[in-house]
């Protein structure tokens, strides 16, 4: 009995050190960016600030968004630091107050079109829908160039749903926005362009030859041309819809000075530089995109409206649902 | 005072005792979480409202889905349940060979996820699938005359998953039944077909008619398969509304829905239990240990033999064969060269310290929710079936309708319930065992039912009398007869809790990953290839356990 307790009483000792010498302070992350790229950024990070831990939660961008959502209501939002493909989701975080401002010095380069002007999020990677294509199907020369000529493939082309995916819904924002109404989209239901769940099922879909083109994110098909896959993309010429996946700090993390070391790190050009490794494009101009990419300022994109699409999140997806699903 | 009654009477108070518990157990576990979700279905700005539910009637598509819920339901049901019993009957009643191998292979799609089996069974039967391109090649078609993405497919990828379920609850039925009443029925000159539908039929009705139910409401509440099939096709059900209603996102209409199918789901379940009450004459006094006499088929043995083989190869084999192949395979739908094989995806995986937290938390939370679910569940069996007592039926009901809850809503009130003080269990792994009791009790009520339905109560009577309190006449004879049925219900709720998704991915937290949001994060990425290559791990621990077990008991447990 006595000697059970004396035991319980030196682990106790030694848990209580152990936490107070390892663990000064964690960063908990929620995010999007792939599990490989997103723990190697935790790695490096880790390796530069000792006594720091950082811990990846990493899903697909809706489910984030609905586990954030989920914790505000229900008393409290758990992550230090969130880093999302859905980047109107963060007006909407800022407009409900969960989020904490932060001016990274590390900010400075990153273009003002792509970070909040009062510090609530800072873009920190490019993203971009583009038009993809299997290269068995479609030879050089007769590639689609518009997303008009994408509609011409039919059932033969797809994309992803804006329900699941985020960065789909940011398109529908753009294509919307442009005050072209829902004209596309309707004409894409007539032609039949399928609607699948989320980008991976798209590129999956277009490597394995189901599809001939598809509207589908730029650093997916970058990598499923590494393992091999008869794949290419096409930057369209009315322009991609560029997505900045930001990165904020969410109001009440106790760990604040920690997040603020983390976002610096993200948008920092050792940061950059982990990002470009994986065929995503920097937001920094002094970083070299991958090889055969453009610079983010060389890139024709269609303006996105942020703020109404953040505002109008269901109208647009209800919107989409009716002319696509129903 | 006679000592009988004595005997009754402490038996009675030791009944409440365990009733109270279960009760409040289930009143925190069960009833407070889902009563929230309820509220929120009430709830809009300014207060109570009916406007969610009137808005889910005044869409056509959700009409249509609910209408799509319920035929392909009923038909994947109609299906699982014929091959089901079918192939019960043949396994475990007949001189077919290789027995204990068949069964295995029949019951391999269950364990695997059902996001990844219906992966699978695109890559065979997919436009540019295996099969369709086999087919396409031999004829010199355009196209493959079959769409996996289709209502079609959602049936059948449905029955083949849920068919597992009546597999194992028949069987278990089947072997513990009184073979003196078939041998009656043939002495007394009925034939063997005769006998098998005047004698055995009625005899594992019960269990039928349970598993039926659960493959019913896992059909109808289950939302990776018709999302991914039934998605391209612009096929709905109620199940991928919710989840649009959820990322639009609205709440209160997502809950209405929820409640919608909870009580869809609930009426083949009064309907059950209104067939239950006239039919206690077929129990069956099963005392003695019995090893089911088994059915020659004389010459037709083996034609008998290939046909199962077909089936298992079909149901179970091929797309796991599929989805082994994905596993080596550099990127989804290379063509199967040699030069496009790797073994990569599972070198990146045995070095990910992830997954080998993820398998740990896993098995944890499998064994653990199989047995607090088992242990309740023989409980509360126990009390409404053959104590009859009063409330115990309620209590039945309360643990069976979270079957009819979505996953995602189970998920839902685990956060709403379990993320204030005073118990916080959100952001631990114990919110993901909470859901998952939730999610299970079903399963084992609903076979622990079937299993006590066949034991009759007179041998418990015999016991009493011959002097055996209450708690001995359980430990002597209730638990060792209900064993084997106990045990079928375990593996019921263990396979599926081992690569749990949909609840796991929405309580998750970093450090309590389970093996199925691994396996779905991958998948979610593009990395089909290593989420084929970690189900497939998951599917040989199952197997290496399955072969422990088996060893252990000397061949009496299995799958």
């Amino acid at each position: 009995m006595k000697k059970a307790s004396l035991i319980g009483l030196a682990l106790a000792l030694l848990l209580s050190i152990s936490t107070g010498v390892f663990a000064e302070s964690k960063v908990l992350l929620y995010t999007s960016v792939p599990l490989e790229l997103a723990t190697n950024f935790a790695d490096e990070f880790m390796k530069a600030n000792r006594g720091t831990k950082v811990e990846v939660f990493r899903a697909g961008s809706t489910d984030v968004v609905n586990k954030i959502w989920a914790e505000a209501e229900a008393g409290g939002v758990r992550a230090d630091v969130i880093w999302l493909a859905d980047a109107a989701s963060y007006y909407a975080f800022k407009d409900k107050g969960l989020l904490h401002p932060y001016k990274s010095p590390e900010a400075e380069l990153v273009p003002a079109a792509i970070k909040d002007a009062d510090g609530y999020f800072t873009g920190a990677r490019m993203i971009n829908m583009v038009i993809g294509i299997n290269t068995n199907f479609i030879k050089k020369g007769s590639e689609p160039t518009t997303w008009d000529d994408l509609l011409k493939f039919g059932p033969r082309a797809a994309m992803a749903d804006p329900l699941y995916s985020g960065s789909n819904f940011t398109v529908a924002a753009a294509f919307v926005g442009k005050d072209n109404g829902w004209s596309w989209y309707e004409k894409a239901r007539k032609a039949g362009t399928q609607v699948l769940r989320g980008n991976s099922d798209v590129s999956r879909g277009l490597a394995a030859g189901e599809f001939a083109a598809c509207m589908v994110l730029d650093y997916m098909i970058y990598d499923l041309q590494k393992s091999g896959a008869p794949v290419d993309f096409v930057w369209p010429t009315d322009g991609a819809v560029s997505i900045p996946s930001p990165v904020a700090i969410i109001k009440g993390s106790k760990n604040v000075e920690a997040s603020k070391a983390f976002v610096d790190f993200t948008l920092s050009k050792k940061g950059q530089e982990l990002l470009v490794k994986d065929g995503v494009i920097p937001v920094r101009p002094d970083v070299a995109p991958p090889k055969g990419m453009p610079t983010a300022d060389k890139i024709k994109m269609i303006p996105v409206p942020f703020q109404w699409a953040a505002d109008n999140a269901s109208t647009i997806r209800e919107t989409f649902e009716k002319i696509m699903h129903q | 005072m006679n000592p009988d009654t004595a005997i009754t009477r402490r038996s009675i108070d030791v009944r409440y005792v365990f009733m109270a518990i279960v009760g409040l157990f289930f009143l925190a576990v069960i009833v407070y979480p889902l009563s929230l979700v309820m509220i929120k279905s009430f709830s809009s700005e300014a207060g109570f409202t009916l406007e969610n539910y009137a808005k889910i009637f005044s869409q056509d598509a959700n009409i249509r889905a609910l209408w799509n819920s319920v035929w392909v339901s009923c038909l994947s049901t109609l299906i699982c349940v014929a091959a089901g019993t079918i192939l019960a009957m043949l396994i475990v009643r007949t001189d077919i060979p290789y027995k204990s191998w068949l069964r295995m292979l029949l019951l391999l799609p269950y364990g695997i996820p059902p996001f990844i089996g219906a992966m699978a069974w695109a890559q065979l039967f997919g436009p540019v699938g295996y099969a369709s391109k086999l087919y396409m090649s031999i004829t010199g078609a355009m196209f493959a005359p079959w769409n996996i993405y289709s209502a079609a497919g959602v049936v059948l990828v449905l029955a083949v998953y849920q068919f597992p379920v009546v597999f194992i609850t028949v069987s278990g039925a089947l072997g513990r039944i009184d073979t003196s009443l078939e041998e009656a029925a043939r002495m007394s000159g009925a034939g063997p077909f005769r006998t098998l539908i005047d004698v055995t039929l009625p005899l594992i009705t019960p269990a039928i008619t349970a598993s039926a139910l659960l493959a019913f409401v896992g059909c109808i509440s289950n939302f990776g398969i018709p999302a991914l099939l039934g998605f391209r096709a612009r096929f709905f059900v109620l199940t991928t509304r919710i989840y649009s209603a959820l990322s639009i996102p609205d709440m209160p209409l997502a809950t209405a829905m929820a409640i919608l199918l909870a009580i869809i789901s609930g009426i083949p379940l009064i309907l059950e239990r209104r067939l239950e009450r006239g039919k206690s004459k077929y129990t069956v006094i099963a005392g003695k240990s019995v090893r089911p006499q088994t059915m020659s088929f004389g010459g037709w043995r083996i034609p008998v033999f290939i046909l199962v083989v077909l089936v298992a190869l079909f149901a179970g084999v091929v797309p796991l064969l599929s989805m082994l192949l994905t596993s080596f395979l550099k990127y989804w739908g290379a063509p199967l060269e040699l030069a496009n094989m790797t073994s990569s995806h599972y070198k990146y995986i045995l070095n990910l310290p992830m997954v080998t937290r993820a398998f740990r938390n896993s098995v944890f939370l499998a064994v653990s929710a199989a047995t607090i679910t088992m242990a309740v569940g023989a409980l509360v069996s126990y009390m409404s079936v053959r104590a009859k007592i009063k409330g115990a039926r309620t209590l039945d009901f309360i643990g069976t309708i979270p079957y009819a809850v979505p996953c995602t809503m189970v998920a839902i009130a685990m956060i709403l319930a379990w993320s204030r003080p005073p118990v916080v269990l959100y952001g631990t792994i114990w919110v993901i065992l909470a859901a998952y009791l939730v999610r299970y009790m079903p399963f084992s009520i609903r076979t622990t039912n079937a299993t006590l339905q066949q034991v009759h109560v007179s041998l418990e009577e015999a016991a009493r009398v011959s002097g055996a309190g209450w708690t001995q006449t359980m430990r002597d004879i209730v638990m060792p007869l209900i064993r084997p049925g106990l045990v079928a219900g375990w593996i019921l709720v263990f396979m599926p809790a081992l690569r749990e998704l949909t609840m796991s991915v929405l309580l998750w937290s970093q450090g309590a990953e389970t093996m199925g949001v691994v396996i779905y994060n991958m998948q979610d990425a593009g990395y089909t290839q290593i989420a084929a290559a970690l189900s497939t791990l998951v599917l040989l621990v199952i197997l290496a356990g399955n072969a422990v077990v088996r060893k252990l008991s000397k061949g009496e447990i299995s799958i």
